[in-house]
């Protein structure tokens, strides 16, 4: 498994081609327009971030992406064999396949154990009658042991706190073997242990991630390119060196903020002004 | 202030170490936790096939119980022996197989599919409060069989069964129509359709009721009570075969049941047609529900607890599960026949009595224990 992984990143490196397309894709949920004309594109082996303040449609595009939601006009493409296929042609069990998602949903109530839930990865690859065999154990506890489970294969879902939740339901999504994970906000109601840790082990699977998030030095930190929604539009897209701007910062959070760099990774890194809204934002300048 | 800046450096680096040895487990680390893992896999199994096999010897028991307790005393003895002869024996032997034989069998299938479909039913709607008779099927059956006797005047014929089934299939193609138009929300919206189809039947019922001869109003009643006694060799391949299908329908698609459980958007995810899926599986469930309903009545409670009760102990979303629950309510369901035809001397009582008395005693103390016990 780790030699594939290292595989598929030399592989991505060499080819740096767009795994999923986004094109002028609209989405109206009872006439409200939620998402109006996006277009983006997503390159094999990057780590893209979503951004945006609540209400922004993070959410909703997301869903169109793991085909929840029909869109209304636009298209999502997806690389599918070499060839481009809108993801609405592909067969819903073969886009599984490719694409696996870890949600903020989680099951209750009905005393599923760690293993049963990691186990669920198998279903796009699982004909009704077949089996698990011992290939399909050994995904499954190889990547239980993936994400540091291992001593709690047997304990109830619902007794796991929040980051081994999330560990386990990533687990899934490894069992999946996907070549696209999409995570909506992975990080939130997490403390930050648990916030690097979840990051750092999805960027650490070696595939295409799609990850919405909340904290942006956090996005900063893990993303290669982010994606910047306010009232359902596109802001801005790129590097967080390009995106993370304190004028972009006050015009869609409405804060004032500082940006340096992080003396670690070189990154962007925000440090907020309080007391401030963002019309104030040279005067908070001023002060410090 | 550089010494400090060093040591933080120093930190962040060591820090960074252990979460990449964590996150990228080296080989040995990966291979012994996978021995670990598959080992305690091996002994689950084992376990797991142990109790199913228990199982089964104590259904086999409860069924030989069900052939020697009664109102004529037939020991074990004679049961064993009338079992095997060929040539007739009499009176005990006919007793054995023409009268406790078929209603022992068809207590079982009534437990093995009501709590079936109460396990169906609360794994897509994610509701462990899901029941067969809250989604207005057995209420649909009640009013079929009271428009039969409204209408014809006589009290039970072989129209009877097949009144009822029209009933719930009514409520059922009623609740579909209802909840299998809107996507979004569809549980939500299938449980209070449901709960509303169930109380405008019962009022149609108790309308037609209201209208009828007294005596007719007995038998109506003692009917939704539910009983075994109508049993026959005859009328067993039905529900045997509709059990059956429905058991191994559910096995097959056992993962996409327990995807289920993650949430209508996750479960997308993993390739299922949602509320397709749904649909399919209230469509099997309430098949079971009619035609145990036509058959023996109307018993409640089997179908909301005995997937809980196993649920205690196991979880459900397994082919061991699955059978394990089935195993349980047929059990179940036996006893609850030794007892509604022991208890009274020469009288039977309904068997919904005794499934609601020593069902909810039994699931109470249960709780109890549980509530004392830490996790």
């Amino acid at each position: 498994m780790s030699t594939n992984v290292s595989k598929l990143v030399k592989v991505n490196q060499i080819t740096k081609t767009a795994l999923l397309t986004v094109e002028h894709l609209s989405w109206c949920a009872d006439d409200n327009l939620i998402l109006d004309d996006i277009s983006f594109a997503v390159k094999q082996g990057s780590f893209t971030g979503i951004l945006g303040p609540n209400g922004a449609g993070k959410s909703s595009l997301l869903r169109c992406l793991y085909r929840f939601v029909k869109p209304k006009q636009g298209k999502v493409s997806f690389a599918h064999h070499n060839e481009h296929h809108n993801i609405w042609q592909l067969n819903a069990n073969d886009y599984a396949k490719n694409v696996a998602v870890v949600l903020q949903e989680t099951p209750s109530h009905f005393n599923l154990t760690v293993y049963d839930v990691v186990a669920l990865g198998l279903i796009p690859h699982k004909g009704i009658f077949s089996r698990a065999d011992n290939a399909d154990d050994e995904k499954i506890a190889q990547a239980i042991s993936q994400v540091g489970l291992e001593n709690k294969v047997q304990q109830s879902f619902e007794h796991l706190s929040g980051g081994e939740k999330q560990r386990a339901l990533i687990a899934r999504a490894i069992v999946q073997s996907p070549s696209l994970l999409i995570m909506d906000e992975p990080t939130s109601h997490l403390d930050v242990r648990y916030q690097i840790q979840i990051m750092e082990l999805a960027k650490s699977l070696g595939i295409t991630v799609i990850a919405s998030f909340h904290d942006l030095n956090l996005a900063s930190a893990m993303c290669d390119n982010l994606l910047v929604l306010n009232q359902g539009k596109l802001v801005c897209q790129g590097t967080p060196k390009e995106v993370l701007t304190s004028e972009m910062l006050s015009d869609v959070f409405g804060v004032c903020a500082h940006i340096s760099e992080h003396q670690q990774h070189k990154v962007p890194h925000i440090s907020y002004y309080y007391g401030y809204t963002s019309g104030d934002h040279e005067q908070g300048e001023d002060h410090v | 202030m550089s010494k400090v800046k060093t040591m933080f450096k120093n930190d962040i680096n060591k820090s960074q170490k252990s979460a990449g040895q964590k996150s990228l487990a080296p080989k040995k680390q990966s291979l012994f936790a996978h021995k670990k893992s598959t080992a305690w896999l091996e002994k689950k199994q084992i376990s797991h096939s142990g109790v199913t096999i228990l199982t089964v010897i104590i259904c086999i028991f409860s069924l030989f119980c069900a052939l020697s307790f009664g109102a004529a005393d037939i020991s074990f003895a004679d049961v064993w022996h009338s079992l095997w002869q060929n040539e007739d024996v009499g009176f005990i032997q006919r007793i054995i197989w023409e009268l406790r034989m078929p209603r022992a069998i068809l207590a079982l299938l009534a437990g093995c599919g009501l709590a079936i479909s109460g396990l169906i039913l609360q794994m897509v709607t994610r509701n462990p409060l899901a029941d067969p008779y809250l989604f207005g099927i057995s209420s649909g059956a009640s009013l079929g069989v009271v428009i039969l006797i409204a209408t014809t005047g006589s009290i039970f014929t072989v129209m009877t069964p097949i009144a009822a089934f029209v009933g719930s299939l009514v409520a059922m193609v009623m609740l579909m129509l209802i909840a299998g138009r809107r996507q979004s929300q569809q549980v939500e919206s299938m449980l209070l359709a449901g709960v509303a189809l169930s109380f405008l039947f019962s009022s149609f019922t108790n309308l037609l009721l209201y209208h009828t001869d007294p005596q007719a109003v007995t038998a109506v009643l003692f009917w939704t009570m539910g009983s075994f006694s109508r049993a026959q060799w005859e009328n067993l391949l039905f529900p045997t075969v509709v059990i059956i299908t429905c058991i191994v329908f559910m096995l097959a698609y056992r993962r996409q049941l327990s995807a289920m459980l993650l949430g209508d958007e996750s479960a997308t995810t993993l390739g299922i047609n949602v509320n397709r899926f749904r649909i399919i599986m209230l469509l099997l469930s309430s098949l079971i529900t009619a035609t145990l309903v036509s058959m023996c009545g109307g018993i409640g409670f089997v179908g909301l607890m005995i997937p809980h009760i196993v649920r205690f102990f196991i979880s459900q979303g397994t082919v061991f599960g699955i059978l394990l629950t089935a195993l349980v309510g047929g059990i179940f369901m036996i006893w609850v026949d030794i007892l509604s035809r022991t208890i009274l001397v020469n009288q039977e009582l309904p068997v919904g009595v005794i499934t609601a008395a020593t069902g909810s005693l039994f699931f109470l103390t249960l709780l109890y224990f549980r509530k004392n016990r830490p996790n």
